[in-house]
């Protein structure tokens, strides 16, 4: 057995030997505080046991491990339904950069282990009312203040602000430069006196996401993170920090199987419907597509053994996953009829028809759309002209709004 | 096996790309489509030459003794140059057949002729929209052949051919040798395929299995071959979607490249998305052979690379605008290609089916 495999042997132990205090069906019924606490204290058991900052140094509390082991772990965990997502975000993108940019050491470093721990959570604040896919569009200001910063504006889709004791946060320094060169990046205080978070109400129920105002919040300048007007570069480096992360050929809905269980129970006019020919066309169809995204995966992730820079190609995972995912969903909810109009507000996406259905369009949004997506690929992989850009080298302030 | 190309794989790759690249010539290809049971005898020969006619064929019997992934590389970079010819799959499926079902005579007789390339050999399973009939009317009696096989692949030139046939009411998997077989070879939209059917007329033969297995073994021989077809497939998409982008990125409209434009762009972008797909599911099932999920692995490698070499076909000449639907362009040769792939070792109906009864457990 090779190392990797006894890891994550192990892994799937431990998250054997916790299911049952954290996972799915000890969380059913839960309100949102009560099911909050129980992540806490799921993230804190991760932290004990080795499992939370798998690939971040030992200084700073993590394992010293490499990305390996951590994707691993997070396919193994991906099942269990935990109550992880409080963190992801926090410990995905926030954490990791303020350890390769922020100042303070020591601060630093009791931030990266109360989050590790669960104890504090960090958001992120980049997309605004005028700028999500348009990154560099963002119009929230920050003004010189003092020996320091005041920041003004509004923030849009941030996910667990609510919950959030920091953020980090890209703000407008120089409006008379091209969008891009204007930004700074820092870190805020979400209790800060002027802060407010209002909740939005998402389509599937939920209010994950928030719309954050800042009214003259003031910052001193150690929590700047990027040279003044080098704030887009450090927004840029939370891209090559995502690149590896868990996927799921079934875009975080539910598995194939499932849909077969589901169509094995069913009938089409009065036949069994895994004998309908379109029924049979969709399941082969969709096996072809999650086995081949699997394949990708399970190359990438020997590339990386190997001491290799895994293919592009994996970025297609979101892309192809998700959108297969909201049309699975709308083929299951066909099939059920009348019955599959039924609703269950805490029912598990990835168990679940109609919550997976229902979110899906998140997913196509949420973290690059499938127009940026293709837009990347265009541009990145196959080497194909930038969109036509009207505000390219004009300064932030000439740009018609 | 691992799903990682090792060096000589990736210089197999590499090297049949690049022989068969110096090799292209679209007059030469488009003068094969307006004539019938003309093939590209150069590909051929280059063939036989580099020994890929025998690459996955056993060591004992003049083959390399690699596997489907060397000759699934090989077959990537024919499909790239939408080769002239079908015998690199058709000859290496008759060969796996008899290596397989094959009497120590047969493997004498044939063996090291296909290995070699000396000998053409096709695989005439289908009869009708049927690529594995349950009951062949091709009748063998006294080991004798009478019936006719339509449509076969390569027909035109095969001097051996391993089908299936009806002894005493049950399929049975027969070889016979071709000499003196009649061949109608067809005028279809893809000539170099020397696609014809074969009549055959007490025709001597040798039956190469008989019993309960003899349907699931014609399915692993087609899905053998399909899984090479699959590579080819990959090739050809892949091609297409260069030759796009590279449109894409010359042409000028609007005062500005035509692959700044979304709707241009995006297409192209899509393309990848499929090529890579069946990319991924053409390099898992070539590493399948002999395992359990080998016919699955196969079906989903045919389905997205079927999916990918038709959708590049048609978005392609899209991209190209009027120039893409000219004769002189070459596009239609890929175009052409596509749909015959797409029907030969089986079509996309028939795959799917193969897929739902495994996962769904049931034959509709």
């Amino acid at each position: 057995m090779s190392d990797l495999e006894t890891y994550t042997r192990k892994a799937r132990a431990w998250l054997e030997s916790v299911a049952p205090t954290y996972g799915k069906a000890a969380r059913k019924g839960l309100s949102g505080a009560q099911d909050l606490a129980l992540g806490r204290r799921y993230q804190a058991s991760k932290f004990a046991a080795g499992y939370a900052g798998i690939n971040w140094p030992t200084d700073f509390g993590g394992q010293g491990l490499t990305h390996i082991e951590k994707v691993a772990f997070e396919g193994e965990e991906m099942g269990y339904g935990m109550p992880n997502a409080y963190f992801g975000i926090s410990l995905g993108m926030p954490i990791p950069i303020l350890m390769k940019f922020g100042s303070d050491k020591e601060f630093i470093k009791e931030r990266v282990l109360k989050a590790l721990k669960g104890e504090e959570i960090w958001c992120q604040l980049f997309s605004e009312p005028a700028g999500g896919s348009d990154l560099a569009g963002l119009r929230l200001r920050a003004e010189p203040d003092g020996n320091g910063w005041k920041l003004n504006g509004q923030k849009l889709w941030t996910s667990w602000a609510h919950v959030a004791d920091y953020g980090v946060i890209v703000a407008r320094t120089d409006p008379n430069v091209a969008k891009h060169k204007g930004l700074t990046y820092f870190w805020v205080d979400m209790k800060a006196p002027g802060v407010t978070v209002r909740p939005i109400k998402l389509a599937a129920g939920d209010s994950h996401v928030n719309e954050v105002f800042f009214d003259d919040v003031k910052l001193t300048d150690d929590q700047r993170m990027s040279p003044v007007g080098g704030g887009f570069g450090v927004a840029m480096a939370t891209l090559m920090i995502e690149r590896y992360v868990a996927t799921d050929s079934g875009g975080f809905g539910p598995h194939l199987d499932l849909f077969i269980e589901l169509v094995k129970h069913l009938e089409i006019n009065g036949r069994p419907a895994r004998e309908d020919g379109r029924i049979r066309s969709a399941v082969a169809r969709n096996y072809a597509q999650r086995a081949a995204l699997e394949v990708i995966t399970s190359r990438a992730m020997l590339m990386m053994q190997a001491g290799m820079e895994p293919g592009p190609e994996g970025s297609l995972n979101k892309l192809v996953s998700v959108r297969s995912r909201q049309k699975l969903g709308e083929l299951a909810i066909d099939l059920q009829g009348g019955p599959g109009l039924a609703f269950n507000d805490h029912a598990f996406v990835k168990d679940d028809w109609t919550a997976s259905w229902i979110s899906a369009p998140t997913g196509r949004i949420a973290g690059g759309a499938d127009e940026m997506l293709l837009n990347t690929i265009a541009e990145k992989i196959l080497g194909l002209p930038q969109d036509h850009r009207p505000d390219k080298n004009v300064p932030f302030n000439q740009i018609p709004a | 096996m691992s799903l990682l190309y090792d060096d000589a794989q990736l210089a197999i790759a590499t090297e049949s790309g690049r022989i068969l690249d110096a090799r292209y010539k679209t007059e030469a290809l488009l003068a094969l489509i307006e004539t019938t049971s003309v093939y590209d005898a150069d590909f051929w020969a280059t063939c036989a030459t580099q020994c890929w006619t025998g690459i996955a064929l056993p060591e004992g019997s003049g083959g390399l003794g690699l596997s489907l992934v060397e000759l699934g590389l090989v077959a990537k970079a024919a499909g790239a140059v939408c080769c002239g010819a079908p015998f690199l799959t058709t000859s290496f499926g008759a060969a796996r057949a008899i290596a397989a079902y094959g009497s120590d005579a047969a493997h004498g007789a044939w063996l090291e002729r296909l290995a070699s390339g000396a000998s053409i050999g096709v695989v005439a399973f289908a009869e009708g929209q049927s690529p594995v009939p349950p009951c062949p009317t091709l009748m063998v009696t006294d080991g004798k052949l009478t019936g006719t096989k339509s449509a076969v692949s390569g027909g035109g030139y095969g001097d051996v051919a391993i089908v299936l046939a009806s002894e005493h009411g049950v399929p049975v998997m027969a070889l016979a040798a071709l000499e003196g077989v009649s061949r109608h070879t067809l005028n279809t939209f893809d000539n170099s395929r020397c696609t014809a059917d074969l009549v055959f007329a007490h025709t001597q033969a040798e039956v190469l299995l008989r019993g309960p297995d003899v349907l699931d073994a014609a399915r692993h021989i087609l899905a053998l071959q399909a899984v090479i077809t699959a590579h080819e497939q990959v090739g050809g998409a892949e091609a297409l979607m260069f030759r796009a982008r590279d449109y894409a990125n010359t042409r000028r409209a609007f005062g500005s490249l035509i692959g700044a434009f979304q709707a241009v762009k995006h297409k192209i972008a899509e393309l990848y998305a499929l090529v890579e797909l069946a990319r991924a599911n053409a390099i898992y099932a070539a590493t399948r052979e002999g395992e359990p999920d080998f016919l699955k692995a196969a079906a989903a490698a045919r389905l997205s690379a079927t999916e990918a070499y038709d959708t590049a076909a048609r978005d392609c000449v899209q991209i190209h605008g009027g120039i893409g639907v000219t004769w002189e362009a070459g596009l239609h040769l890929h175009q052409r290609r596509a749909r015959t792939l797409a029907i030969e070792q089986g079509n996309t109906l028939y795959w799917e089916d193969v897929l739902a009864d495994e996962l769904l457990g049931v034959t509709a």
